[in-house]
C-alpha cells in the first residue's frame, strides 16, 4: 500500500485543531517556542523531531495533561483549554501513549472495555456483561482488520505490533475527532510497525479521524501521513505537505542540519516553511 | 518505496509461542489454574494425614480444621484483594481482635443487643480500613508502613482497655447459633441444625469468599481493582479512580477482618484481646501467598486464598495431632510460604518474558 492509493488532503476540508503561539518552560527549561499547529479535518499530521525538541510536550498540551504558559487551542471553531486527560477525551481528543496503558492482567476484550464497561443485571447485582464486551471486542477488531489469537488472550501474551493494534483500537472506538499516537513504533520491530503503518493508513483513507503521530524518524511514516511538521529546540521548523515534496527533498532538507540558513534554503525550495 | 502491509501469513508468525519444554508447560498450566495446584497439594496433605492418624477426617478433627480455615481465611480473601491493588493490610490481626472486644463491652455495659453491637463492631472494622487506605493514599505512605503502625496502634488500644483481660462473652440466640457457636455433639447427627453449627464458621467464610470471586471476576469493581495493581500509571491515564479502588479495599479489609473477629469471640464466649495480632495477619498473609495470589499486585484467587488456608489449618492440626510439637508446625509452614512464593514469582516472570 503506498501513498498513492489515497489522493491528498481536500484543502478545503475544514480545520478541525489549531494550537496558535504556545509557549511553555518547565523551570529553567524551555520546552516550547511560540510552537503553531494545525489539523485538518481526517488529515495525518506527524510530529518530528529529537529527545527534548518538544513534541511530547505539547502533545500533552493538547491532551490536558500540562497548561501553556501563552498560546490558545482553537478546537472544532472554539476556543478550548483541557485541564486534565478525562476532559481532553470527553471532548473527542484521545492520547494512546507510549506506555499503551494497558492491563497485563486482563484480556484483550476487557481492556477495549475497562473504564467503559458494559453490565447487566442478575439477581439484582450488577455484573459485567462479559459476553457482550467479548462479542463487540471480536467484531471491531475484525473490522480493523486487527489479527490477533483471541479477543480472550491477556494482552500480556500479544507481541508489541498487536498490543499497540489494540491500544489504538480501543481509542478509537469512542470515535474521537483526534486521535494522538505517542511514538506509535517505537518498541516495535519492523514487520509489527508495518502492521501498526496500515492501522493508520486504512483510518486515514476514511478521513474520519484527524490524526496526530509523533515519531523519531520522519521515513517512517512518510507514506502514512499528509504533512510532516519538523520540531527544533522547541519550535517548528519546518511545515512539509508529503503530496509536495519529495522523501528525496526532505533528506537533503534534514541532513542540511535544520537550521536557519537550511531552512531559509528549505522555503525556497519547497515554498511552505513557517 | 512502498510498503507492504503484512499478509495474514505474517502476523500469525507474531504473537504466542507454544511453550516449548515440560517445565514451561506445567508452569503455563500453574499460571492458569494457580487454585487447582494449590488444592492438589491440599489433598495430597489430607491423604497423608488421614495416613498417618485415621481420626483426622472424625468429624470431631474436621471442624477444627475447618474452624481455622475459616478464620485464616476471612481474613485471607480480604488480604487478597488488597494485594492485588498492590498494597498489604497487616493491621486486620488486631482489628480482628479490637472489634469483638468493642462488640462485647458495648453488650455488657450499655444492654445493646448482640446483633447491633457486632454490626458496629465491623463498622469500626471498615473505619479503620479507611483510615489505613487514606494515609496510604493520600499521604503516600506504603501500606506495608501504614498497617505496622496501624497494628501496633491498635493492639496497644485493644490490650489497654481492660487491662488485657478476656472477657466472657454474653450469648444471645440464635445470634451466637448462627456466627459460630458450636452446639454439635457427638450424639448429633452431621445433617441436624446442630451438626450445621459445627462448621458454621467455616461457611460464613465459603460464603464470603465465593462473594469476593464473584466481586473480582464479574464487576466493573473487580476489574478495576486488577487494572489498579496491574498498571497503576495506565489505569489512571484510562481514566480509573485508583485511590478509591485502594481505599475500599481497605475497608473491605478492615470489615472482613472485624466479621472474623466477630465470629471467633461467638464461637470460643470469650473476647481476649490477644486473640488476633501479628501472627495471625502473617497467617493470613500465608494463606493468601500459598493460595496463589501474588505480592506484585494485578493478580491473585480469593478461592485460592481459601484452599491455602486450609493448608494452614492442616499443617497446623495435622502435626500437632500426629505428635509434633507445635512449633514444628511452623517450619513447614515457612517451608510452604517460601516454596509458594518463588513458585508466583516464577511464573509471573515467566510470563512477564512472554515465554508462556
Amino acid at each position: 500500500m503506498s501513498s498513492k492509493d489515497i489522493p491528498a488532503i481536500d484543502p478545503r476540508a475544514p480545520i478541525i485543531l489549531e494550537m496558535n503561539h504556545i509557549s511553555k518552560t518547565f523551570g529553567a527549561v524551555t520546552a516550547l517556542v511560540d510552537v503553531s499547529i494545525k489539523l485538518r479535518q481526517g488529515e495525518v499530521l506527524a510530529l518530528v523531531g529529537d529527545n527534548g525538541a518538544g513534541k511530547s510536550t505539547l502533545i500533552k498540551i493538547l491532551s490536558g495533561f500540562h497548561r501553556p504558559d501563552s498560546g490558545t487551542i482553537i478546537y472544532q471553531g472554539k476556543e478550548v483549554r483541557f485541564y486534565s486527560p478525562r476532559e481532553a477525551r470527553a471532548h473527542g481528543v484521545e492520547t494512546v501513549y507510549q506506555d499503551l496503558a494497558l492491563i497485563n492482567h486482563l484480556s484483550v476484550y476487557h481492556n477495549m472495555f475497562v473504564g467503559r464497561e458494559y453490565h447487566k443485571w442478575i439477581l439484582g447485582l450488577k455484573l459485567l456483561d462479559n459476553k457482550k464486551m467479548r462479542d463487540l471486542a471480536r467484531a471491531y477488531l475484525d473490522t480493523l482488520g486487527i489479527q490477533i489469537p483471541s479477543v480472550d488472550s491477556l494482552v500480556d501474551l500479544l507481541s508489541g505490533g498487536q498490543r499497540q493494534s489494540v491500544a489504538v483500537a480501543r481509542s478509537i472506538y469512542s470515535s474521537p475527532t483526534i486521535l494522538v499516537l505517542d511514538e506509535p513504533l517505537a518498541a516495535l520491530g519492523v514487520r509489527e510497525g508495518a502492521h501498526v503503518l496500515g492501522l493508520i493508513q486504512n483510518l486515514r483513507r476514511q478521513r474520519s479521524v484527524s490524526i496526530i503521530l509523533i515519531v523519531h524518524n520522519y521515513n517512517q511514516v512518510f507514506e502514512v501521513c499528509d504533512r510532516i511538521n519538523f520540531l527544533h529546540s522547541g519550535e517548528v521548523v519546518l511545515d512539509a505537505s508529503t503530496s509536495e515534496t519529495s522523501e528525496e527533498q526532505l533528506i537533503r532538507i534534514v541532513k542540511s542540519g535544520l537550521g536557519r540558513e537550511a531552512i531559509a534554503a528549505a522555503a525556497a525550495e519547497i515554498g511552505n516553511a513557517m | 518505496m512502498a510498503r507492504t502491509t503484512p499478509t495474514s501469513q505474517q502476523v500469525r508468525k507474531v504473537g504466542i509461542k507454544a511453550p516449548e519444554g515440560g517445565f514451561e508447560k506445567v508452569l503455563m498450566v500453574l499460571s492458569r489454574y494457580r487454585e487447582a495446584s494449590i488444592a492438589v497439594v491440599a489433598v495430597v496433605l489430607v491423604i497423608y494425614f488421614q495416613i498417618s492418624n485415621p481420626a483426622f477426617l472424625s468429624s470431631q478433627e474436621l471442624s477444627v480444621v475447618l474452624r481455622d480455615t475459616a478464620r485464616f481465611g476471612m481474613i485471607a480473601v480480604a488480604q487478597v484483594m488488597l494485594m492485588i491493588t498492590g498494597e498489604i493490610d497487616l493491621s486486620v490481626g488486631s482489628t480482628f481482635s479490637l472489634a469483638p472486644y468493642v462488640m462485647v463491652l458495648m453488650t455488657i455495659s450499655w444492654g445493646v443487643p448482640l446483633a447491633i453491637s457486632a454490626l458496629a463492631g465491623i463498622l469500626l472494622g471498615v473505619l479503620i480500613g479507611l483510615i489505613n487506605g487514606l494515609i496510604t493514599v493520600r499521604f503516600r505512605v506504603p501500606s506495608l508502613i501504614t498497617t505496622v503502625g496501624t497494628l501496633f496502634l491498635l493492639q496497644g488500644v485493644v490490650v489497654s482497655i481492660y487491662n488485657s483481660q478476656p472477657i466472657v462473652a454474653p450469648v444471645q440466640e440464635p445470634f451466637n447459633a448462627i456466627f459460630g457457636e458450636n452446639l454439635y455433639s457427638p450424639t448429633d447427627s452431621l445433617w441436624s441444625w446442630h451438626g450445621l453449627t459445627a462448621f458454621s464458621p467455616f461457611l460464613w467464610t465459603v460464603a464470603v469468599v465465593l462473594a469476593m470471586a464473584l466481586v473480582l471476576n464479574r464487576t466493573t469493581f473487580g476489574l478495576h481493582t486488577i487494572a489498579t495493581g496491574s498498571n497503576i500509571i495506565g489505569a489512571k491515564e484510562i481514566g480509573i479512580r485508583t485511590d478509591r479502588i485502594k481505599i475500599y479495599n481497605f475497608m473491605i479489609a478492615g470489615g472482613l477482618a472485624a466479621a472474623a473477629g466477630v465470629i471467633n469471640t461467638v464461637e470460643f464466649a470469650s473476647a481476649d484481646p490477644l486473640a488476633g495480632g501479628p501472627f495471625l495477619t502473617l497467617q493470613a498473609v500465608a494463606a493468601a501467598v500459598i493460595g496463589g495470589t501474588s505480592l506484585l499486585g494485578g493478580s491473585g484467587t480469593p478461592i485460592g486464598a481459601l484452599v491455602g488456608a486450609f493448608v494452614v489449618a492442616t499443617l497446623n492440626n495435622g502435626l500437632v495431632m500426629m505428635g509434633a510439637q507445635a512449633t514444628v508446625s511452623d517450619i513447614y509452614l515457612g517451608a510452604a510460604i517460601v516454596l509458594a512464593m518463588i513458585l508466583n514469582v516464577q511464573v509471573d516472570r515467566m510470563r512477564a518474558r512472554r515465554r508462556i
